[in-house]
């Protein structure tokens, strides 16, 4: 569950408000669009969600973990509940594709056996254990942002959070990465948060949309379009 | 869409098991990975080492033989003349029970003479004459060496205070003055070596610090997918280790090649200086080389480190 409360998040530097009074709910096994022009306030909300900065009021609340007053040390243990796909895929560019979904499991200590099991069910379910000893500067857009999903499902988290999945591959590869969100999102009931501002994107699958405008939230409908 | 097998709803719970051996691995292979710029701290850090080696093994020697030529003074006593050797002998027992004598060595009349007479070639008959005609004009003597030229006022004057002793004849104005020459040599070249060692951490540290901010957008990935910091730190302190180790043996070898050379050379060719032994101290500078590279590849990795980690 993710739970934003009159979330406002102000930039020191600039006093620039990048978030106003910020307020919804994301429910278990939902997958939603939050959408927005550039300067909307998405990349704010995403950097909130990944803790990597707390609001200047209101309070977040993920997987039970009130982010505003989680401690640093216990950042880390936070994130691991999350699976975050990015659309630059932040993927280890000199380990093998393997070793990047095993470098996640390692993280939060899985023992050799349990990652040597799992890995390959993860790279086989995703159409890349033929590819599982390529380095990711070998693979297309495409299969790096399957790979980076591959990554972020390693640990099962609860919630997966995609920031512009599709921004850096063609049409046909968008479509199937979108298909296997939605397959998580339905096979397994993980709650899905797709970040994007792509038109086609949102109006294409039909799903709930939350949309920003300079830093409020101005719509959120289940089935809505990107206006 | 394929099916995936045995993906939970909830994280599996499990026992966390944190291998050592997997750190020590992945410093390898981060090493191997980025080898040019491992080769290149390595070398530095060597190159450094090296360098500050050089220059501590020239303070030891140079101290070693300022030493040796502080050491060359003496002091010798005359006792009154005609002295009855009794006398002589508890004046002997006397000096060598004072403070900062090493050893004392007696010196007769009748043998002063004859080294007086070695000395001045071609006048050995006036000197035989004098021995003959039981005209010696000496008297016994003692010829002292001390062991702490900063203490030899305090001897002299003792020596002075002993009943029997006629002269004292010493270099003490040589001696201070040597000895304050190998002090402010000594300062100053202890001075350089600070600076020197000062500048090589610096440049050490920033060599080692290029090869970790390379990892910056890793450790960036890193943290996002929940890695705690001591889990990024751990594999990096392994590679400034392992970076500080093969530096100090490259630098250790090359040291003891330079070292080695330098002693065959002055033993056959500046037979005037001493060199000291690098049997009585290549053990120190294979810990100091040891200490300053583990040291400084390990500060320069939490340095660099502690920066990446605040994002």
């Amino acid at each position: 569950m993710i739970e934003f409360k009159n979330v406002k998040s102000i930039y020191k530097r600039n006093n620039h408000i990048a978030l106003d009074d910020v307020s919804f709910k994301i429910d278990d096994g939902e997958f939603v669009f939050i959408v927005g022009h550039s300067g909307a306030g998405k990349t704010t909300m995403t950097k909130l969600l990944l803790r990597e900065m707390v609001p200047t009021s209101g309070s977040i609340i993920v997987n039970n973990y009130n982010l505003k007053k989680l401690p640093k040390f216990k950042v880390p243990k936070y994130r691991r509940s999350l699976g975050v796909v990015f659309q630059d895929f932040k993927l280890f560019p000199k380990k093998t594709v393997y070793e990047n979904v095993a470098f996640a499991m390692q993280v939060v200590g899985t023992p050799k056996a349990l990652i040597a099991r799992r890995v390959p069910a993860i790279l086989k379910s995703m159409g890349l254990i033929d590819k599982a000893k390529n380095i990711p500067e070998e693979l297309s857009g495409g299969e790096q942002q399957r790979v980076a999903i591959a990554r972020a499902l390693a640990n099962s988290p609860e919630i997966i959070v995609a920031d512009e999945p599709t921004g850096n591959i063609d049409p046909q590869m968008a479509a199937e990465i979108m298909e296997l969100l939605i397959w998580i999102n339905q096979k397994f009931g993980k709650t899905v948060v797709v970040v994007t501002h792509s038109e086609n994107l949102v109006n294409t699958y039909q799903h709930r949309v939350i949309r920003l405008d300079h830093g409020k939230v101005t719509s959120d409908r289940v089935g809505g379009m990107f206006e | 869409m394929n099916h995936i097998p045995k993906m939970q709803k909830q994280p599996p719970k499990m026992k966390k098991s944190y291998n050592p051996f997997m750190f020590i691995a992945e410093a390898f292979k981060n090493l191997w990975r980025d080898r040019v710029i491992s080769v290149a701290s390595i070398l530095v850090l060597a190159s450094c080492l090296v360098l500050l080696g050089c220059f501590s093994l020239l303070v030891v020697n140079i101290n070693v033989n300022m030493e040796k030529l502080v050491s060359l003074n003496e002091i010798v006593v005359f006792v009154d003349y005609d002295l009855p050797d009794d006398e002589v002998q508890y004046i002997g027992q006397k000096i060598r029970v004072l403070d900062n004598v090493e050893s004392v060595e007696f010196i007769s009349k009748d043998d002063g003479l004859e080294s007086m007479k070695a000395d001045y070639a071609g006048f050995e008959d006036v000197f035989d004459e004098m021995k003959e005609s039981g005209d010696n004009p000496l008297s016994d003597s003692f010829r002292i060496k001390y062991k702490d030229n900063s203490k030899v006022t305090t001897l002299d004057y003792n020596l002075r205070q002993i009943e029997g002793v006629r002269k004292v004849n010493n270099r003490l104005d040589l001696a201070t003055s040597l000895e304050s020459f190998k002090n402010g040599i000594s300062v100053i070249f202890i001075g350089f070596l600070i600076v020197l060692f000062i500048v090589s951490v610096f440049i050490i540290i920033n060599t080692i610090k290029l090869a970790v901010n390379s990892h910056m957008e890793e450790i960036r990935v890193m943290k996002y997918i929940g890695a705690s910091d001591w889990f990024i730190v751990v594999p990096y302190i392994i590679e400034g280790t392992i970076i500080g180790i093969f530096s100090s043996v490259i630098a250790y070898l090359f040291q003891w090649y330079i070292y080695y050379s330098l002693e065959k050379m002055v033993a056959t060719d500046i037979q005037m200086i001493e060199l000291a032994s690098f049997g009585d101290i290549g053990g120190i500078v294979a810990l100091a080389f040891l200490a300053v590279g583990i040291l400084t590849g390990v500060i320069g990795s939490c340095i660099s480190l502690h920066k990446n980690l605040q994002a």
